[in-house]
């Protein structure tokens, strides 16, 4: 996990890495945690990608924002991850 | 045979349901009673605590495992953003866990198609009462069109705020406890009765007791009951369980000569297996929702969505 502040943009950016067990898990994660819009339309941009078996998330802007995104997007990985440890492991498709 | 799991979570209840081919498995829920002053992301909270909980009950009581599931429907809208939000990560979760189909299903539609299916009345017109909802609902050319709603607040969200304004309690919850009330009542007070055409008005009114606020929606079903030519009327949704209220579209249908249903506290308060009721119906018309559609929304109205499954 970084913060950092981009200096060309002047915004904040976040990155997470999240390992999952398989290629096939982080991305049943990414498309579970991807549908949804932002409460907010304005001032913040998610972008979440798989590579691997990593899920990466980077947004960008300011600090206030950017904290209430991260905890919600971090609760919601939460429990994608519980309900993965309780109805996993994926079927054979 | 085709078995359909069902998540509902819009409001301050958190339910999972799955029904058989018209056949109730097994439908669990936990409500979250507010204290006051809460937020949206308490009852998200709230959900996130419980839900694989019920989910596990909901299987148990069903007696199924995850393979013997057709499709996972969800309620995509119309509720509160957050709670939404953690529901439906659940369901697109648990749908790709076990490789099934996605369905999201309008609430309110939830709401009619298990009223439709408890009671077997055949095409009514629908009263849909709850803290979130009210509207008078008639089905004509794949839409359940919606002929009269209120302009202002829900009568349920009006009920609840009056409730706290006279600090009843919100345990089982508010509406409840405004009925019991009422029925020791004697006093008829006559209070603002604010019907527009097809439409009601509850905000100005917050003094309200029961007789008033029911009068206007058995007047507003009556008038589309007549436009459409109806004969049966169904009340759906969590208001739906007010005696009062089915004691007087009672007596409005009978002078009709038309038929009344309603269901019990199990189906008209929000409950999962209305949702995979109603996500029965779309799934056997070939409907399924693609992951990347599945975003949840807080304002979906009823008649967004194309009824596929009737004439």
């Amino acid at each position: 996990m970084a913060t950092e502040t981009n200096p060309e943009t002047g915004k904040l950016e976040f990155f997470l890495d999240v390992p999952f067990p398989s290629s096939r898990e982080a991305t049943i994660a990414l498309r579970s945690l991807s549908p949804d819009r932002e409460p907010r339309r304005g001032g913040i941009s998610k972008q979440l990608s798989v590579s691997g078996s990593t899920l990466s998330v980077w947004s960008a802007d300011e600090a206030r924002i950017l904290r209430v995104s991260v905890n919600s997007f971090l609760d919601h990985l939460s429990l994608v991850v519980e309900t993965m440890e309780d109805f996993g492991p994926p079927v054979d498709l | 045979m085709t078995v359909v799991i069902g998540f509902e979570g819009s409001a301050n209840k958190i339910g999972v349901g799955i029904i058989s081919d018209g056949e109730v498995l097994s439908n669990p829920r936990r409500t979250y009673i507010t204290p006051p002053g809460f937020m949206p992301s308490d009852t998200a909270r709230h959900h996130r605590a419980v839900i694989l909980t019920v989910l596990k009950e909901a299987l148990e009581q069903a007696g199924l495992k995850p393979a013997d599931i057709d499709c996972v429907a969800y309620t995509k809208g119309p509720g509160m953003g957050a709670p939404l939000v953690t529901v439906a990560i659940v369901a697109r979760t648990v749908a790709q866990l076990w490789g099934k189909p996605l369905l999201g299903v309008n609430h309110c539609i939830g709401h009619i198609e298990m009223g439709r299916l408890i009671t077997k009345s055949n095409n009514p017109t629908v009263l849909y009462v709850s803290g979130g909802n009210t509207q008078v609902i008639a089905y004509l050319e794949r839409r359940y069109r919606i002929f009269g709603e209120t302009i202002d607040i829900a009568v349920g969200n009006c009920l609840d705020r009056f409730a706290r304004v006279i600090k009843i309690s919100n345990d089982p919850s508010p509406g409840y406890n405004i009925e019991q009330m009422a029925k020791k009542g004697t006093r008829y007070v006559e209070l603002p009765y604010t019907v527009k055409g097809m439409d009601v008005s509850f905000s100005g009114i917050l003094s309200f007791i029961e007789e008033t606020v029911f009068a206007m929606l058995v007047e507003t079903t009556e008038r589309a009951m007549a436009h459409c030519g109806s004969q049966e009327v169904l009340i759906v949704g969590g208001v739906g369980c007010n005696q009062r209220l089915q004691e007087m579209m009672g007596v409005m249908c009978k002078e009709r000569g038309a038929k009344l249903f309603a269901t019990d506290e199990r189906f008209c308060i929000d409950n999962g297996a209305m949702i995979a009721q109603a996500g029965w119906e779309m799934f056997r018309t070939g409907r399924v929702t693609e992951l990347e559609d599945s975003w949840i929304t807080q304002r979906y109205r009823t008649d967004e969505v194309e009824v596929t499954w009737r004439d």
